[in-house]
């Protein structure tokens, strides 16, 4: 007999909708209850009936106000949009989303991305930034994309290879996404950043560029990695940290 | 947008993604939430954080509510029960305050202040609740506001686990027909 047939010993599963749905259940019993609902539609909709029936005693109880930080939590938690009120957000996430802004906004572009190329490689002069024109026509394109947490290693290297019309991703570091699916953005110039299509950060891969947006990508165009939910950014635009961005020089 | 059918609307567009329809059932509900929540914990900081919880449930969860299955506030109280009741057991125990204490804050037929601003359904719940016994009726209270088990009702009423279910079941059958 399996956990899932475990009939109570002094009822029937009648009874045990009811216990569930109380919450007066603890320990095996708890679990094989919660396993049973997943798994029995019947007995879900006994469960769900003896909610409703208890459902208008939650009136009895009086509101109480949440604090005010309440809400703001729940708002990063999800969207990652409210760290700035929090005095204590998680250093990448802040990190990243203050990186964003200097990005989507233009201002500090340049100087972000130098700072990155410095970081890979302390010891030398930072490469003059490259200008589009610089860019040998149909050459190879290369972006060391640096995270953008206050250690700036080197995540990924993405080479763009205009007669595959694919970026070839390189990760450097162990995936950092959790749970999440990263999300590859190009932002030229000051235009908003646009999709490039989700990606697998754990293996070395060619990722297909779309075609429209080939002729976008030259030297001085940035690429950046976004942590979206499950099937990329339902906005169009990236809703989550971005943990790495590297701009595009020729090589 | 107030009412369940306000609700409704919201939990719809929520399912869809829309993010302003969560703050906006977020205010029209935290404070009930975060009561209910508080009722079963006490614990402030421990309350905030499974509020915090609910509405990520809330987000994730909204394509499969059902509004022909459930109230959209019954649905929600039942997903800030089980969270809070899920914390509680994973604590081990309710952060029991003294035994006078816990007498005071025992579960009884509410006030005609609270009842007044109660809903047509909560007054009859309540009415149902009080044609049973008093004694079952304060236990099937406490079960569902402090979130109690079965165990920890018995050794507070100093009866047998197995009375004590029969309590709590036969009472809430005995209230399903009253309510019929």
């Amino acid at each position: 007999m399996s956990e899932f047939d475990l009939v109570p010993e002094d009822g029937s599963y009648a009874a045990l909708a009811l216990d569930f749905a109380l919450g007066a259940l603890d320990g095996a019993a708890l679990r094989s209850t919660e396993l049973r609902l997943r798994r029995d539609p019947d007995f879900a909709r006994d469960v769900a009936a003896w909610q409703a029936q208890l459902g208008p005693l939650a009136d009895e109880v009086a509101p109480v106000a949440p604090p005010p930080g309440a809400w703001a939590r729940v708002e990063s938690e999800l969207f990652r949009t409210a760290v700035a009120r929090q005095p204590e957000p998680s250093r990448p996430i802040a990190a990243a989303l203050s990186f964003w802004r200097r990005l989507a906004f233009g201002a500090s572009a340049v100087a972000a991305v130098a700072l990155a190329l410095l970081v890979i490689r302390p010891d030398t002069v930072p490469p003059a930034i490259p200008t589009a024109a610089s860019a040998a026509a149909g050459g190879l394109l290369a972006a060391s994309m640096a995270s953008t947490d206050t250690a700036k290693a080197v995540l990924i290297t993405a080479t763009y290879d205009p007669s595959r019309g694919a970026v070839i991703l390189t990760p450097a570091a162990a995936d950092a996404s959790r749970g999440l699916t990263p999300e590859l953005w190009l932002i030229v110039g000051k235009d908003a950043p646009r999709s490039l299509g989700v990606i697998d950060l754990k293996d070395p891969q060619a990722h297909k560029v779309p075609g429209a947006l080939r002729a976008q990508l030259t030297s001085g165009a940035t690429l950046a990695i976004s942590l979206e939910p499950a099937g990329g950014s339902p906005t169009g635009l990236p809703t989550g940290p971005v943990v790495a961005a590297g701009k595009l020089t020729a090589i | 947008m107030s009412g369940a059918a306000g609700l409704v609307v919201l939990l719809d567009r929520i399912g869809a993604g829309d993010r302003g329809s969560l703050k906006l059932l977020y205010e029209a509900t935290s404070a009930k939430l975060f009561g209910v929540i508080l009722r079963i914990l006490l614990e402030r900081g421990e309350a905030e954080d499974v509020l915090q919880e609910v509405y990520i449930t809330v987000w994730r969860k909204a394509a499969e509510f059902d509004a022909t299955r459930a109230s959209p506030i019954t649905w929600m109280v039942t997903i800030a029960r089980n969270r809070a009741i899920d914390r509680l057991r994973a604590k081990g125990s309710r952060p029991t305050t003294t035994l006078d204490e816990a007498a005071e804050v025992r579960d009884t037929a509410p006030g005609a202040d609270v009842m007044i601003d109660a809903s047509n359904d909560a007054k009859r719940v309540a009415a149902a609740l009080g044609t049973l016994d008093p004694r079952h009726a304060a236990v099937i209270r406490s079960a569902y506001f402090e979130g109690l088990t079965y165990e920890a009702l018995s050794d507070r009423e100093g009866v047998p686990v197995g009375t004590l279910k029969s309590w709590v079941r036969r009472g809430l059958m005995r209230m399903r027909t009253v309510l019929a």
